[in-house]
């Protein structure tokens, strides 16, 4: 972690204050972050994002947490290629925008994002383009489509369901696309359940950490219990970053393939939740990022006279 | 120990209270009438914690499956919903297929709703101590534990016994109103019916 959780630490020691300016830093140094520029860029990409569909397991991750997350992420894969498999919190666009507009100086070298929600899909695209961003782009896919390999990447990062009812096989599904987006060579970036009372957290981790072992891939770092989300029915639950990274010489698995077994399958997205969903469509309206037209109506004041 | 308090019984536990207007005796004069001339009737609702097809859905046709009814018991409570009353003009069941309403149901300033069958008044004691979450993220976490601040409703299941744990009193809330799930348990709702 760089300054930024070190800024926070001490804001609540009393002993530091937001820069004016950005403090000047030597070439190649991580420079300190300006808080303030930082909530507001992740401001900037929430306002951006589709609402969430729970019935696909999309559930957002808080603000705060979000720019927290996306300083590590910017951290760890700094002049890396980076996958993200699924990005419904949008953690690559505020990784992609933090960098672009040098509140961090450091970050991946490029970001692609494959959803199969339309919405986000779009939301990045159409982000980028209005920022002028070059570090970012972001592709129509289902999971359990086979993945393109080329260009390969560095790192992937995933956020997947977090299969409580399948214990972690929908994590594993996700994992192994990352693993094969970076040709089982590089390292990944796994946010999961994390929780110390309830049982299936642990069976799940313990799941995942079990199928990366057999890909060749060893638990390199976790922090724990980090990231809150918007999830009425389990407030307290946390998530974790659970990193892996691929052994010396690992080998490349021969192709990507479809996932068509059932028992992967199953309860996928909660119990009796197989997916049926190849793509979330986006409806076309023209008042996009503005209150529709449906949701108010004007009552007009009266005019003298009338 | 009562008929619903028993170890594998499945339960749906919701706070009620006067609804997008409504105060509670209406609403059960009007869905007893509702029941009574269709058959069945909508309980509406909202929120996550009782998600249709993520968690009410699934949860009810694990007890459907072992002959077990699901009971609604409802505890009253002050409230103050303050949802405009719109009625809903359609249902449907998985989010996809849709269908009108029936002429003689009114759900009124809900996004789901319960399918119920034998609405009636009756008082008991609910150990939330003694119930589980058994489905969605929460599965697993104690009644007693889940429901608190925000969440006053949710999907459970009566274990063996009571927790006992050293911290705390034990929870016990006194249930009201007592209805049956019917299949297919939770619906969505969407649409405003015409005048």
């Amino acid at each position: 972690m760089t300054g930024l959780l070190g800024w926070i630490g001490g804001l609540f020691g009393g002993h530091a204050q937001a820069p004016e300016q950005p403090i000047a830093s030597a070439p190649g140094e991580r420079r300190r972050v300006d808080l303030r520029k930082a909530i507001n860029a992740v401001s900037d990409v929430v306002q951006n994002r589709p609402r969430p569909l729970r019935v696909f397991d999309q559930i957002h991750m808080k603000a705060g947490d979000m720019v927290l997350q996306a300083e590590a992420v910017a951290d760890w894969a700094d002049g890396k290629r980076l996958a993200f498999i699924g990005d419904g919190d949008a953690i690559g666009l505020c990784v992609a925008y933090l960098n672009a507009h040098d509140i961090l100086n450091f970050g991946p070298s490029h970001i692609t994002v494959f959803d199969f929600d339309e919405r986000t899909v779009e939301s990045i695209i159409r982000f980028a383009d209005r920022e002028r961003m070059t570090n970012i782009d972001a592709r129509l896919y289902n999971v359990l489509d086979a993945i393109e390999t080329e260009p390969s990447y560095d790192f992937f990062y995933t956020n997947p369901p977090w299969g409580a009812s399948n214990n972690g096989e929908s994590v594993n599904v996700f994992v192994e696309r990352g693993m094969e987006a970076v040709c089982h060579a590089g390292e990944g970036l796994v946010v999961i359940a994390d929780d110390d009372e309830l049982e299936w957290p642990k069976r799940v981790l313990a799941s995942v950490q079990g199928f990366a072992a057999r890909e060749g891939f060893y638990v390199s770092r976790m922090q724990r219990k980090l990231h809150e989300y918007h999830l009425d029915d389990a407030p307290e639950l946390k998530s974790c970053n659970l990193y892996v990274s691929a052994l010396p010489g690992n080998l490349r698995r021969p192709v990507s393939v479809a996932i068509t077994d059932p028992r992967r399958l199953e309860n996928f997205y909660g119990l009796s939740q197989e997916p049926r969903v190849r793509y979330i469509r986006a409806r076309r309206r023209l008042d996009y990022g503005v209150a529709h037209e449906d949701e108010y109506e004007l009552e007009m004041l009266e005019r003298q006279g009338e | 120990m009562n008929k619903y308090v028993r170890p594998g019984e499945g339960l749906l536990f919701m706070k009620i209270g006067t609804h997008a207007g409504e105060d509670l005796a209406a609403i059960i004069a009007r869905k007893t009438e509702e029941i009574r001339c269709t058959g069945f009737g909508m309980w509406g609702y909202g929120g996550n914690t009782c998600h249709p097809t993520s968690m009410v859905q699934p949860f009810a046709r694990i007890f459907a499956e072992r002959s077990r009814t699901i009971h609604l018991c409802m505890q009253e409570m002050d409230s103050n919903h303050r949802a405009d009353p719109l009625a809903a003009a359609e249902f449907s069941v998985d989010g996809i297929k849709w269908q009108e309403i029936p002429e003689t149901i009114e759900v009124r300033g809900s996004r789901y709703a319960l399918m119920i069958d034998h609405l009636h008044e009756e008082r008991f004691m609910l150990p939330l101590d003694q119930t589980r979450v058994p489905v969605g993220p929460s599965m697993g976490r104690l009644g007693s534990r889940y429901i608190q601040g925000r969440v006053d409703k949710a999907c459970l299941e009566v274990i063996e016994a009571p927790e006992v744990a050293n911290q705390g009193d034990p929870r016990e809330i006194e249930i009201n109103l007592v209805a049956e799930l019917r299949d297919p348990f939770a619906v969505f709702l969407r649409g405003e019916r015409q005048a």
